[in-house]
């Protein structure tokens, strides 16, 4: 849950930077500080798409225990 | 002694017993009963147990007989009607023949058995089901889950090897977009008698490590559409219910929806189908994401634009307007200093003028001043010596007066007119002076100075 955390997090940050950008609430002021805040979350996204954290094994043996 | 007894044959009984049930039970009969066991022999004919329970104990049991061509017959049109196996421990409604037979005895020839009554019975156990749940109030449970953003660690209930498991994990193996799944297998069995207990087990384990998952998907596929009741069961359709994560069916049945993928989160028809759902949540989750980018790097240039234009707007509108500023502020100062500079003028000529008068003036002026006093001038020898004789013996009078004057009030004059001066302690005494009995007070006359005692004092006047 906490890794779900995560990304739902970041997702819903840069959501909310999008729509900040498309209802022009951000000013030229924070500009570089939102767009740089975007790419990182966009990097977080695109990571939890593309690889898995859990091991099998470990679960397994949870199992057991 | 004669023997007057009647004996018969055994076969001779038999035989009359026969011909008796068969007088006696001409027709078929239409029978509800419980099949015990299908006792199916190697030859391929059954000899069912039929009993007749009541509060679960058998209250009624024959044996039965269903010939091999019947018995398939009967269940090829079973499977058809109610997607079932003909299944042992269920009431089924038979059409049987009562036979006798000499060496085997008695027992109920099954002819043919009903399969809408037992389709009914099903549908009476799937309503039943649907109802317990409605009465707990957990029908829509599951449903009502939070479905996770990235449905990315899947528990799968299927059995091994089967074609449905592997064509949802093709699904999810071979996209094209590169999304990753953590999927786990948790065999069970998905169809049949055994399919209750087998997925109720799988997922009690699932919940004691469901930290680890996402959702849950039961997947099957690969096997005939027979063996679904199990998915109407109550005790199975409650354990998905209520499970703490979403559950997922793709278990691929078209027709009757069971109640286990009515209560399910999602029930998609094939696991090829939820494979593509998941694929679906992640696409939800990817194309925001993807967007994001352009919108923002879109929106950032957009805004700097905005922004350049802006100020060259704002720099041209506030060079126009201190231009204009400028010349309003020229002209006025151009009048400004006009006015001043006639006004100046007219001063100075003004000014000039005063003083060419002035000038003027003041020459005749002083001129007629000069004049006056170059008279006075002329005229004062004469004035001087009429005026000065008569003024200096006029002086002298009034000088003498003044001294005969002063004479007269010299106190030693007064004194010596018989005035005395009398002093205490050397002041003259007035109103202010202290004198009491036995004072010492000093007399002054013109050739004389008495000192004396008060003896008496007299106030005047008070």
């Amino acid at each position: 849950m906490e890794n779900e955390m995560t990304y739902t997090a970041a997702f819903d940050e840069l959501q909310q930077i999008v729509s900040d950008m498309e209802d022009g609430e951000i000013t030229v002021d924070d500009l570089a500080v939102k767009v740089k805040r975007a790419a990182e979350l966009i990097k977080i996204c695109k990571q939890k798409l593309t690889s898995t954290e859990e091991d099998v094994n470990a679960i397994l043996k949870e199992l057991e225990g | 002694m004669s023997d007057t007894r009647q004996i018969f044959t055994l076969k001779q009984v038999v035989s009359s017993i026969r011909k008796t049930l068969e007088e006696r039970y001409q027709q078929a009969y239409w029978v509800k009963a419980e099949m015990h066991k299908l006792n199916r022999f190697p030859s391929g004919h059954a000899f069912p147990e039929l009993v007749q329970k009541e509060d679960d104990r058998i209250v009624a049991q024959i044996g039965a007989t269903i010939w091999s061509q019947n018995l398939q017959r009967i269940q090829k049109q079973f499977a058809e009607v109610v997607k079932e196996p003909l299944k042992e421990g269920t009431t089924l409604l038979m059409n049987v023949k009562i036979v006798f037979h000499e060496t085997y005895g008695l027992s109920l020839q099954v002819v043919d058995i009903d399969p809408s009554y037992s389709l009914g019975e099903l549908q009476k156990e799937r309503q039943e089901t649907l109802k317990k749940l409605q009465a707990e109030g957990i029908l829509n449970k599951n449903q009502f889950l939070d479905f996770p953003l990235l449905p990315k660690r899947v528990a799968v209930i299927s059995a091994d090897q089967s074609k449905g498991l592997s064509d949802f994990m093709q699904v999810l193996d071979q996209n094209t977009r590169g999304y990753r799944f953590f999927t786990m297998l948790f065999p069970a069995y998905l169809q049949g008698d055994m399919a209750v207990a087998s997925i109720q087990e799988q997922l009690r384990k699932i919940e004691r490590v469901k930290k680890h998952f996402d959702v849950v998907v039961i997947v099957r596929g690969g096997g005939g559409e027979v063996g679904m009741s199990c998915y109407n069961n109550f005790s199975l359709c409650k354990a998905i219910a209520t499970f703490p994560l979403p559950i997922l069916t793709g278990i691929g049945h078209s027709t009757n929806m069971t109640v286990a993928e009515m209560v399910a989160f999602r029930n998609a028809i094939t696991p090829t189908e939820l494979a593509d759902f998941l694929l679906e949540a992640f696409d939800a989750f990817a194309v925001p994401v993807l967007n994001a980018q352009d919108q923002i790097s879109s929106g950032a240039r957009q805004l700097l634009e905005t922004m350049g234009l802006h100020f060259t707007n704002e720099t041209r509108l506030f060079r126009n307007a201190v231009k204009r500023c400028s010349e309003a502020n020229k002209n006025q100062l151009h009048k400004i200093s006009d006015a001043y500079r006639s006004n100046a003028q007219g001063m100075v000529r003004r000014h000039r003028q005063l003083m060419n008068f002035s000038n003027k003036e003041l020459t005749r002026a002083a001129r007629m001043v000069i004049e006056q006093r170059k008279d006075v001038v002329n005229h004062l020898p004469g004035f001087l010596k009429q005026h000065s004789s008569t003024s200096l013996l006029n002086a002298l009078n009034h000088i003498n007066q003044k001294e005969s004057l002063v004479r007269l009030m010299d106190p030693a004059n007064v004194l010596r007119r018989g005035y005395s001066i009398t002093t205490v302690n050397g002041h003259t005494v007035n109103a202010a002076t202290k004198i009491e009995e036995g004072t010492i007070i000093k007399t002054q006359s013109f050739d004389l100075e008495i000192e004396s005692t008060v003896n008496k004092k007299k106030i005047y006047g008070k």
